[in-house]
């Protein structure tokens, strides 16, 4: 079974996910999706217009966050806290890999 | 089937309360989770621990795990004639799963009424770490990947699949690049959806080059006399070889950009290449080298330490 590039998704800056797709590839639910949007911690590309997209690299931190929502049982405060050291963690080490 | 201590796993006894359970698989999940541990084997760690804990939390599971009997870890063994955990009194063959597969199918199976019964079931997510060289990055390449899933064959029984699939790896991955190949992962059950397939890109070390993001770099090694005097050298790139012009009174440490030479990025266009100068000098020099050495320190004003005075 051979597998195109269009049956790809690369996780990245320059690729678009959109909440619908986060939800479903990630297992958080649209509500504590919509949760972390207002909570200010996931941005998505276009607040303000339609259907919201987000850059498809956030999948990696938000399927993190859910793994960690299920195997710790976090409430949803704490997804939001976590969310945020995930996401300062990761520019961290993207700055330290460049150095 | 190879027997497994879930108690022992999580430090607790066979009457430990399910609260006390849970304390210790939270100080265990703590010390080893992969999204918090750096720890090297607290991933695999951690599976023996949520496996362990997935089975013991449940009161049913718990039940019938403890209808297993005891055996030292890693024992073969059989569940006993009509043991509980027997999905819909249907005999498993035991032969190619494990008992994290038995427990997985047994709260998809054993415990449903008719309406859960029918209740869609996605299918597990995969993810997997794949090694490119440098040169199979730089041309795009294909690579194959294989592991093995549960599932249920015709008969109904739990069996370990080998599932081999080929994915092409696009110009323009970067080292840690992630991936995601939708559908590709466990088979979802009554109308769930398949699960997902993750594919984390890692380069292998090359013999010459370093990568970061899409830029090459690559030591360059220089004669004092070459550092000194200018020189053209060919450098080696992954499209073949190239002139580079060291300029005059070169120094190490200095980053000499050939353009364009790096990695291919999406857009087509590629990183560049940055020869680090280093300059070196023999280990066996030649009377006459040395000589001309001694000739050169004794006529040279140039004292590189000014700034210790």
């Amino acid at each position: 079974m051979q597998i195109e590039h269009s049956e790809l998704l690369w996780l990245d800056e320059q690729h678009e996910v959109s909440l619908d797709q986060l939800a479903e590839l990630s297992a958080l639910t649209q509500e504590e999706l919509h949760q972390l949007v207002e909570s200010g911690v996931l941005i998505p590309n276009n607040l303000t217009g339609g259907i919201w997209y987000f850059n498809s690299h956030c999948l990696v931190s938000i399927r993190k966050l859910s793994r960690l929502k299920q195997d710790f049982d976090l409430d949803a405060n704490t997804l939001g806290l976590i969310l945020a050291f995930l996401e300062r963690i990761r520019m961290l080490e993207q700055q330290l890999s460049k150095t | 089937m190879k027997f497994k201590d879930y108690y022992e796993t999580l430090g607790v006894t066979r009457t430990t309360s399910t609260d006390e359970i849970k304390k210790a698989y939270r100080k265990l999940a703590h010390q080893y989770h992969p999204d918090v541990s750096k720890d090297p084997a607290g991933e695999e760690k951690f599976k023996e621990i949520g496996e362990a804990y997935a089975t013991l939390k449940d009161k049913e599971k718990r039940a019938a795990y403890d209808e297993l009997g005891r055996h030292p870890t890693g024992e073969e063994f059989r569940p006993p004639p009509n043991w509980s955990g027997q999905q819909n009194g249907q005999a498993y063959s035991f032969d190619d799963i494990d008992l994290s597969d038995l427990f997985a199918s047994f709260s998809k199976g054993n415990r449903h009424t008719q309406q859960s019964r029918r209740m869609p079931i996605p299918g597990q997510d995969y993810e997997l770490t794949t090694q490119i060289s440098l040169e199979d990055v730089y041309e795009g390449t294909t690579v194959e990947l294989s592991f093995t899933v549960p599932e249920y064959d015709n008969q109904g029984q739990l069996k370990r699949v080998p599932h081999t699939f080929k994915a092409r790896i696009p110009k323009g991955v970067t080292n840690g690049q992630k991936m995601l190949l939708r559908g590709k992962g466990g088979k979802g059950a009554n109308g769930g959806k398949d699960g997902n397939f993750y594919l984390n890109i890692s380069f292998l070390p090359h013999r010459l080059f370093r990568v970061s993001n899409h830029d090459l770099y690559i030591d360059l090694l220089l004669t004092p006399w070459e550092a000194a005097l200018g020189a053209t050298v060919k450098v080696p790139t992954l499209q073949g070889a190239v002139n580079l012009k060291v300029p005059a009174g070169t120094n190490s440490g200095t980053k000499l950009r050939i353009g364009k030479r790096g990695m291919p990025k999406h857009n087509h266009e590629n990183g560049d290449l940055f020869a680090v100068t280093q300059i070196v000098v023999s280990a066996n020099p030649t009377e006459q080298e040395l000589a001309l050495f001694k000739q050169l320190a004794d006529v040279s004003t140039f004292n590189p330490r000014v700034h210790f005075e």
